[in-house]
């Protein structure tokens, strides 16, 4: 199926648009599993679920009363988490769309969320520059463990198996690695946005604010790799691995999707790339497991779903 | 004394007890007891023997005047336990009986016996009126004046006055019949009162015979009666407490001679004070207090002599009426003019004559025709007919002239001592040579026979010198110089170095200091004062303001020059110079233009500690430099859900919390100095001693973060490494290792392994010397214990020393001969063990020998076995060493783990104390 040599081209057919969101979707995520569905929430405060192939909206859920900045699934696909503006974390039952659980203890609205692994620990990063570790096989309201070693907003947290990664506005990525009982902060040097770590977990893609998405090695903290051509100076815009981890996509703030090869950071063709999006490009997302899909959320109120050309 | 007669009489025969012996023929003084008495109180007592006591027998005597010692506490308290606190009682329900302490409950004897003796009978202050003052007093006043004395005053006077207090004597002479105002003495008749009265009279001595009494004049009831005696007056001698001489008559004081002294009698009617009199009324009749009593009601308040009073009595009266008369003008004329115009104040009357009027004698004559001729009268007394001019006197207004400071001597002391210049001067004003005296140095006020000591210490080329020496030093360098005379002020060159060098006194004002350096400087060169090249004057400075300045750099120089010694080292000038605020004058206008400078520091101060950091990622030097690594201790919780074993960071951390980076820092930087000592390159002097450190601190750097090693922004960078000091070895010992046993187990395999090389290895730096073969051996032997096979041995001190070679060396054969084949290395360690207590004889080898051929070659074979051995050869002195039970041995495994494998499986191949393991 893919070419011997290189990435996978990237998947640069329109397959479908989703709108049905008002204003900006900030985030959009596939589901867990065989990722046949899609989560996305905006500024209209309201979270959709898609079937993405068909393009429809299954569901939509609203309680927020901010717009929803983040969502996160459980590894079982039985509920979700998102955050927002309202200072609190909204627990999910996806099927009857109602909230589980509402947490709140963060001071500042809550840019992100992220469930473990068997989804039993909930982190949220906030504007208030705090990390904070929730339980949720327990009833306590209080956090179990608050990382306040940021300076900054939190703007992206991955919880790994053994570690948690977050990146702060204050050029750091931090990993928490509870093995070691370690920490390990890296300083990027320019607000951290966005970091997804590779599926082996030994690097990880850290996309900041100075328009460049840089892997990082996780152990030595060691540039690998730097790809930078696209824009990006002040939104969030998530970049991600291609198929295989063989290249890396990025929207940018005009709206047109980056891809680089993930070893020689040369930009793949077309180079520039054109622009798919009327505003900037907030969240990219492949699909876990086909080759052939993307998701690209934006500012102007879209949610377009890629596939390769058949 | 009786003693002594005693035991003669005894000697004697004589019975003291007996009649005879005792019969007194003692008429005058005291005799002695009698013999029959045990003691004589009386006898003497050598010095030493005596006691003093008082008068209850009591060693208890106070002070060296009563001839008593000091008895310490005794004296004070009476106890040795000291004052015993009272204690608390409520007085809530005998309030009554409760009795304020007097002085005296706190009084031992003796102290109330002195108070006693203290005690007056009449106390010296009370006013005592004992020669009947007061009545002598209403009686003289009766004398004086019956004229203006009325009767109905007295009797008032009497009543209302307290009577005064009587003396004891004067209360046992009224008891006798004495009454005031009675002369003392038994009563006369009233022909012995004429015959005093006539005596009075006249001047020769008249006898009774002599008074011619004309019964029919006399009254019958007059002689009837016998009359006291006339009181004679006492004649009251005033204390003199003045200087003046006998006879002097002090002239009148300021306030007599006013005439306004308070005491003075204003003469003419009382005004009665009981009623106002208007300023303007002039005193009536009715106003006059008719029961003014006269001057004498006065008497208690005069300040003056009474003779003084009498003398002046004149005079008072004079000014008296004259005041008298200037209060009517007052009155009259209320509005008086000095001669200048100026009014006079209300109630002030100008005086109508000067108030002292001195004496005024008229001028001689001047003859006609007379020339003033000083020098007739310098020549008549000056003998050394000296021109002396007349001496112009600072502080006196004019020249004296020579008359005035001839009569200068005659002043009385303080007068002279008020003169406003010395005897020296005045003999130089009066035109005296002075007395030939040189310049007198030190020596003149040393004896002869030091001066010629001080001589013979002179070496001979400086005593030619000696004249230079003895002159006064030069007077000091700062000399306030006459005003408008410009001095350069001086300073020693060493002081001006050494201020040099010192503390900068002008460093708020740098052009100031920068002037001080360049006099310091100027200062500094020993050169003469033209060569020196001086400071000039700032342009439009005057030379009273340089010279001012130069002065004040001169004392600054004197004051701020560094301490010298030992005591310089201890201080060290501070490297940067704190100017101060800035201080801007005038009121604070905030300026547009200008943007402030505090807005700024703090960023750049924000960046400061990322600044390494930013500089790597600049050049993408991702990394050690852009990562930092610090301790974070997850929550128990959370590592139970993410399903992760606790990290085992317990153990080093203390503090759970060490989550933190700046904690995790100071973890870092306070408990492993010397990892930080090795990281940073070791530069300390012991390098040796830091790198043996460093095996214990290896990977400590790595987790230390590069990025700050090295760089401005660490600041305990360094510090560590100057002051780092190799603790005692005694400390390391303490630390690393465990007890005794430990230490020795270290010491023997350093020993062994020495020893097993033929001691060729020098001994490590450092190290003690190596110690001697013997003392290796008994190492040794008192080297690792096993608990297991250790057992006390008692051997015989005559077996020990004198047979200690030879068995050695037999045993070494048979050994040899035992062992041959095997490495050939020298068996003294294991002698050593066992020579000590060696005794051998031939059948013995034999009887081990068998011994061994008999006993199957098992776990216990080697060591044992030679045990075993020992102890037959030590025969029956010898303590027999136990065979050790299997399981023990076992336990005893482990204990002495010091050894190296290697050196272990040695050892046990040469026999030397194998244990179990050896063999499996």
């Amino acid at each position: 199926m893919a070419p011997s040599r290189g990435p996978q081209p990237l998947a640069r057919t329109l397959h479908q648009t989703l709108k049905a969101h008002k204003g900006t979707v900030n985030v959009a995520t596939y589901a867990k599993g065989t990722a046949k569905y899609l989560l996305s929430g905006g500024q209209d405060r309201t979270i959709r679920l898609w079937n993405p192939n068909v393009g429809t909206v299954i569901k939509a859920y609203s309680g927020h009363g901010y717009d929803v900045l983040s969502i996160t699934v459980s590894h079982d696909n039985s509920k979700f988490a998102s955050s927002g503006g309202d200072r609190a974390i909204f627990l999910w039952d996806v099927t009857t769309g109602n909230t589980i659980r509402r947490i709140s203890g963060h001071l500042g609205k809550i840019n992100v969320v992220d469930f473990s692994q068997e989804a039993t620990v909930l982190a949220s990063g906030s504007y208030d520059a705090t990390v904070k570790l929730w339980d949720l096989r327990a009833q306590s309201r209080q956090a179990i463990q608050s990382l306040d070693e940021a300076k900054d907003s939190i703007q992206t947290i991955h919880v790994g198996p053994t570690y948690i990664m977050t990146g702060s506005v204050d050029g750091h990525v931090r990993t928490y690695d509870l093995r070691k009982g370690e920490l390990r902060s890296d300083f990027i040097g320019h607000p951290v946005t966005a970091v997804v770590p590779t599926n082996d977990h030994q690097s990880y893609l850290a996309t900041t604010l100075d328009s460049h998405v840089r892997l990082m090695d996780g152990s030595t903290g060691k540039l690998l790799n730097d790809f930078q051509g696209h824009v990006n100076a002040s939104y969030r815009c998530r970049a991600c691995f291609g198929f295989n981890e063989a290249s890396v996509v990025c929207g940018d703030e005009n709206g047109a999707v980056w891809a680089w090869d993930l070893l020689d950071a040369t930009v793949l063709q077309p180079n520039p790339p054109p622009r798919v999006h009327d505003k900037v490009i907030t969240w990219t997302e492949h699909h876990p497991a086909e080759g052939g899909e993307m998701i690209t959320a934006s500012a102007d109120g879209t949610i377009k779903v890629w596939s390769l050309p058949k | 004394m009786t003693s002594r007669l005693k035991r003669k009489l005894n000697d004697l025969g004589v019975d003291t007890s007996g009649s005879k012996a005792n019969e007194s023929f003692c008429l005058i003084g005291t005799p002695l007891p009698p013999l029959e008495k045990s003691r004589d109180t009386g006898e003497f007592v050598p010095l030493w023997k005596q006691e003093v006591r008082d008068e209850k027998g009591r060693r208890r005597l106070h002070g060296a005047f009563t001839g008593g010692f000091s008895a310490g506490y005794f004296n004070t308290v009476g106890s040795k336990e000291g004052w015993t606190p009272s204690t608390f009682k409520s007085s809530r329900t005998d309030r009554a009986k409760q009795k304020a302490l007097r002085p005296e409950d706190f009084m031992d004897e003796e102290d109330k016996a002195e108070l006693r003796d203290s005690q007056t009978l009449v106390p010296q202050n009370e006013e005592v009126d004992i020669a009947g003052k007061y009545a002598g007093d209403l009686a003289s006043r009766s004398l004086e004046g019956d004229d203006e004395q009325d009767s109905v005053s007295l009797a008032l006077e009497k009543a209302l006055l307290p009577t005064p207090k009587e003396s004891p004597a004067a209360k046992l002479l009224t008891k006798m019949g004495w009454r005031p105002g009675q002369g003392i003495g038994p009563r006369l008749t009233w022909k012995q009162k004429k015959l005093r009265d006539a005596q009075a009279k006249s001047t020769r001595i008249l006898a009774l015979d002599d008074l011619k009494l004309d019964p029919d004049e006399e009254d019958e009831e007059a002689q009837k009666h016998t009359y006291p005696r006339p009181d004679t007056p006492l004649n009251v001698v005033a204390r003199k407490d003045d200087a003046h001489g006998l006879g002097y008559n002090t002239g009148p004081s300021l306030n007599v001679a006013l005439g306004n002294d308070r005491n003075s009698k204003p003469s003419g009617p009382r005004i009665s004070a009981g009623f106002g009199l208007g300023a303007l009324n002039d005193a009536d009749e009715d106003d006059i207090d008719i029961y003014d009593s006269g001057p004498s009601s006065r008497r208690g308040l005069t300040a003056y002599e009474a003779g003084d009073e009498n003398r002046y009595h004149h005079s008072i009266q004079k000014s008296a009426s004259k005041s008298q008369m200037g209060a009517s003008i007052a009155r009259n004329a209320p509005l008086q003019r000095f001669k200048n115009g100026d009014p006079v104040l209300q109630e002030f009357v100008l005086a109508d004559t000067p108030v002292t009027e001195d004496k005024w004698y008229r001028l001689e004559d001047v003859p006609s025709g007379w020339k003033p001729d000083p020098h007739r009268v310098w020549d008549k007394y000056s003998k050394e007919n000296e021109p002396a001019a007349p001496v112009p006197i600072p502080g006196n207004k004019g020249n004296l002239t020579i008359e005035q400071v001839r009569s200068l001597p005659t002043m009385n002391f303080t007068a002279q001592k008020s003169l406003p210049f010395p005897a020296a001067q005045r003999g130089q004003a009066l035109g005296e040579t002075s007395l030939p005296t040189k310049p007198r140095s030190v020596f003149d006020y040393l004896s002869q026979k030091d001066r010629e000591r001080l001589k013979n210490f002179i070496p001979p080329q400086v005593r030619s010198e000696e004249p230079a020496l003895a002159t006064p030093l030069p007077p000091p360098p700062e000399i306030s110089p006459p005003s408008g005379e410009f001095v350069y002020p001086r300073l020693d060159p060493s002081v001006a170095k050494a201020a040099l060098l010192g503390f900068k006194p002008f460093t708020s004002d740098p052009v100031k200091q920068a002037r001080y350096t360049a006099y310091l400087k100027s200062q500094s060169e020993v050169v003469s004062d033209e060569d020196r090249l001086q400071l000039k004057q700032t342009p439009g400075q005057d030379l009273e303001h340089f010279q001012n300045e130069l002065r004040e750099y001169a004392q600054a120089a004197t004051v701020f020059k560094p301490l010298s010694g030992a005591m310089a080292g201890r201080f060290t000038t501070a490297k940067a110079v704190d100017h101060g605020p800035a201080v801007i004058e005038g009121l604070h206008t905030p300026s547009q233009a200008a943007p402030s400078p505090e807005a700024e520091p703090p960023e750049t101060k924000v960046e400061e500690p990322e600044n390494a950091k930013t500089h790597a990622v600049k050049h993408g030097m991702y990394g050690i430099l852009t990562r930092e690594t610090s301790v974070w201790v997850p929550v128990k919780l959370l590592c139970k859900r993410f399903g992760v074993k606790e990290p085992e960071i317990e153990a080093r951390e203390e503090d759970p919390n060490l989550g933190s980076k700046a904690q995790a820092d100071w973890e870092q930087e306070t408990a492993f100095p010397e990892a930080e000592l090795v990281a940073s390159g070791a530069e300390g002097g012991p390098s040796a001693a830091a790198v043996s450190q460093g095996a214990g601190g290896d990977e400590r750097p790595k987790r230390r973060d590069l990025a700050n090693v090295g760089l401005g922004e660490d600041e305990t960078q360094g510090a560590d490494v100057l002051t780092y000091q190799r603790p005692e070895r005694s400390i390391f010992k303490a630390i690393f290792a465990s007890d005794e046993e430990d230490s020795d187990d270290e010491d023997e395999a350093k020993v062994e392994d020495t020893d097993l090389r033929e001691a060729s290895v020098p001994a490590p730096s450092g190290a003690p010397a190596p110690p001697s073969k013997k003392d290796v051996q008994m190492d040794v032997d008192e080297g690792p214990i096993d608990l297991a096979t250790f057992k006390p041995k008692f051997v015989p001190r005559t077996e020990r020393a004198p047979e200690d070679n030879p068995p050695t060396k037999k045993r070494k054969k048979d050994k040899e001969r035992r062992k041959s084949g095997k490495a050939l290395v020298s068996f003294d360690a294991e002698e050593g063990e066992d020579s000590p207590v060696v005794l051998k004889s031939k059948d013995k080898d034999r009887e081990r020998e068998r011994k061994k051929k008999r006993r199957p070659k098992g776990k216990d074979s080697g060591k044992d076995e030679k045990r075993q051995g020992e102890a037959d050869d030590d025969g029956d002195d010898m303590w027999v060493e136990k065979a050790v039970p299997e399981v023990v041995q076992k336990m005893s495994v482990d204990t002495p783990s010091e050894l190296p494998k290697g050196k272990t499986e040695e050892a046990g191949r040469l026999g030397k104390r194998m244990r179990a393991e050896d063999f499996m």
